[in-house]
């Protein structure tokens, strides 16, 4: 999934950046309230992880500003301050989750997860797609009692595409959010990995369409 | 309230020693002068007894055929009979040929006697001081003068005096006693507004957070007044600083959150076999690290004030060693670092330590924000009254609107652009300037931050 993380902190940045580009995620990052509601406005991030304490703009009037524009991101809000007011403040702007720091790393990462189901509308963390069982909370993907070994690309186009099995997901929409803006990325590598997808899926797993000049579709069985 | 060595005098002891002093002296002074308006009453009154009964016996001193002679009448002896059984003389005297009585009666001097008037005299006869009226008269057909002499002893005189002194002195130590024993009681109720007061502060001691605003007490007597208010402005400053102590742990422990998550994120990445997450923990540590030292050093900065602020200090001297202390860290940011000063010495007076501090955070400053091949230079000179500290460096430094900000706790300008840092250091520099009363001015190097500090001496 697609993350944009907004901190000032660069070491603390850095860090989340690698946990969660480990986990398979596009991950982008930036340092300021400003460069956040820009970037945000071109990208389709999944889920942005908005520190409180930024030097331009705080992250309450980031949140506010999103959200009055109309932004659907998943908001995870992270403060070092204690207040309870924090808190209330935040959820009320339209946050969908609150950690403060200093937070347990698995606690980020299980936060990431729920609020990573939760945007296909379906909060339960398995998949089933005919005799294929995608396990969103552990990275598990199973075909017919078969554990498939993905790389943490394709996992990405993966879980991109079995959150909306049977619909077609444009090759923009796939390519934003499997890869972040300063990934290197080859002009087919999308395709590269689909491809690659698809051989270790088969024989029994379900097949991945391409629907030429529109994009890709996992088909329901 | 001083805790002084000595052991504090209470008072009632002090009301005691005030009251007594004064008491005991004008009681001292009435009994002077009851004593002598005593013994000038009872004179009086036992001469005119003395005098009736000479006038008695004078008036008998007759002329019968060109003698004198006389009737005594008892009745002139028993007006001077008392308890006292005081013996009672008399003489009567023709120029100095003696008529009747006691021969040895000193006579006395005629020609100072005027006629028909009675004088009064002491003197001594038998051993014993004695009273004498005597009156001299002309009788006609006499030449010489009639001297007519009744004396008494002292004794009852003695005894009525004696007994009126006695009476003054009871009565006057009966005031005294009354006044010294009615100080505890009158002092307990003069003081019991104090103790209302004590009440009103030991009722603040019952709440679980402090209650640091001031007394509510009611009306108070003009003399507590000035105490109530002293301990008003007492407790405002209190508040004062545990306020602004509050906020600083606030801050302080908000400062902490982030690069303790940093180590949490990293430490997992370790685990997890990340070869960078040693590197990025060791970083994190410094920084940690640092941020402890100078909170340490800022939270000494502001309770500097308690300190003794008398050392003499050679800021060329000091200089060199925040340089010696400093050289490493700017040879690693390749920064070269320079003391600019004349042969000084340059003295102020102030908290070494602190001073050290303040230098120390400046060079720190201008090593950390600064660029390769940069230069940080602490330069120093004097003028009448003044000796002046300047810190500059060849860094991006600070827009002149963004100056007063960049002293402000946890300010932090460049944000992860910049170096990392905690947002302190100007923060105690400012502190440690306010505690000297020396002057902090921030200025533009062209390019880079000048940092000027002006002691007065």
């Amino acid at each position: 999934m697609r993350i944009l993380i907004v901190e000032d902190d660069a070491a603390l940045a850095r860090g989340i950046l690698s946990l969660l580009r480990a986990a398979g995620h596009a991950v982008d990052h930036v340092a300021g309230g400003e460069e956040a509601l820009s970037v945000s406005a071109t990208e389709p991030y999944s889920l942005v992880i908005l520190d409180v304490g930024l030097p331009d703009i705080d992250g309450f009037q980031v949140l506010a500003r999103l959200r009055a524009r109309g932004d659907q991101s998943q908001v995870l809000m992270l403060t070092a301050r204690d207040g309870l007011d924090d808190r209330v403040r935040g959820l009320d702007l339209g946050a969908d989750d609150y950690l403060r720091k200093p937070f347990e790393v698995e606690e980020l990462e299980a936060r990431v997860r729920a609020l990573g189901r939760r945007r296909g509308g379906d909060a339960a963390p398995e998949i089933a797609i005919g005799a294929m069982t995608v396990n969103r909370s552990t990275g598990r993907v199973e075909v017919a009692g078969r554990l498939i070994e993905l790389r943490r690309r394709e996992w990405a186009v993966l879980e991109a595409l079995a959150a909306r099995a049977g619909q077609i997901v444009s090759r923009e929409t796939l390519q934003a959010e499997v890869f972040g803006f300063d990934d290197p990325v080859g002009s087919n590598a999308l395709e590269v990995n689909v491809t690659r997808l698809r051989s270790k899926l088969a024989p029994d797993g379900p097949a991945i369409r391409t629907v030429r000049g529109v994009g890709y579709m996992l088909d329901r069985s | 309230m001083s805790g002084g060595a000595g052991r504090a005098i209470s008072l009632r002891f002090r009301l005691l020693l005030a009251m007594f002093g004064p008491l005991a002296a004008l009681a001292l002074v009435l009994g002077l002068l009851g004593w002598v308006l005593i013994s000038d009453v009872v004179r009086r009154t036992n001469d005119r007894v003395l005098g009736g009964a000479l006038g008695a016996i004078a008036e008998t001193v007759q002329v019968e055929r060109g003698e004198v002679t006389l009737d005594l009448p008892p009745a002139a002896f028993g007006m001077l009979e008392n308890s006292e059984r005081d013996n009672v003389y008399y003489r009567i005297a023709v120029g100095n040929t003696l008529l009747t009585g006691y021969a040895d009666l000193p006579a006395p001097d005629i020609s100072v006697l005027s006629v028909d008037e009675p004088r009064f005299r002491f003197a001594q006869f038998r051993g014993q001081r004695i009273r004498i009226a005597e009156i001299r008269r002309n009788l006609p057909r006499i030449d010489a003068p009639v001297v007519v002499q009744v004396a008494e002893t002292l004794q009852n005189r003695n005894s009525l005096r004696d007994k009126l002194m006695i009476a003054l002195l009871i009565g006057e130590c009966v005031l005294v006693g009354i006044v010294l024993l009615l100080i505890r009681p009158a002092l307990g109720w003069s003081l019991r507004p104090l103790s209302d007061l004590r009440g009103v502060i030991e009722a603040r001691d019952t709440r679980a957070a402090p209650d640091l605003s001031p007394l509510r007490t009611g009306p108070l007597p003009t003399e507590l007044r000035p105490l109530s208010r002293s301990f008003d402005r007492l407790l405002a400053r209190l508040d004062d600083a545990t306020t602004g102590m509050r906020r600083f742990t606030a801050d302080a422990s908000h400062q902490m959150r982030t690069p303790l998550s940093v180590l949490k994120v990293q430490v997992a990445l370790a685990r997890r076999g990340s070869g960078e997450a040693l590197h990025e923990i060791e970083e994190a540590t410094d920084r940690l690290e640092r941020l402890l030292t100078q909170l340490l050093t800022l939270a000494r900065a502001d309770e500097a004030g308690v300190l003794p602020p008398d050392h003499e200090i050679d800021l060329k001297e000091l200089s060199q060693h925040v340089i010696s202390r400093r050289i490493r860290q700017a040879i690693e940011a390749d920064v070269e670092l320079l003391l600019e000063a004349g042969d000084g010495p340059y003295r102020i007076h102030g908290h070494r330590t602190l001073v050290f501090e303040m230098l120390s955070n400046l060079v720190d400053n201008a090593i950390r924000y600064n660029r390769p091949g940069g230069m940080a230079q602490i330069e120093l000179s004097a003028e009448a009254g003044v000796v002046r500290l300047a810190v500059v460096d060849t860094g991006p430094g600070i827009p002149a609107e963004l100056r007063e900000m960049a002293m402000s706790r946890f300010a932090r300008l460049q944000g992860e652009r910049g170096p990392p840092g905690s947002g302190l250091g100007l923060a105690i520099v400012k502190s440690t300037a306010e505690r000297m009363g020396a002057q902090l001015e921030l200025g533009d190097a062209k390019p880079g931050l000048r940092v000027t500090v002006t002691f007065t001496v």
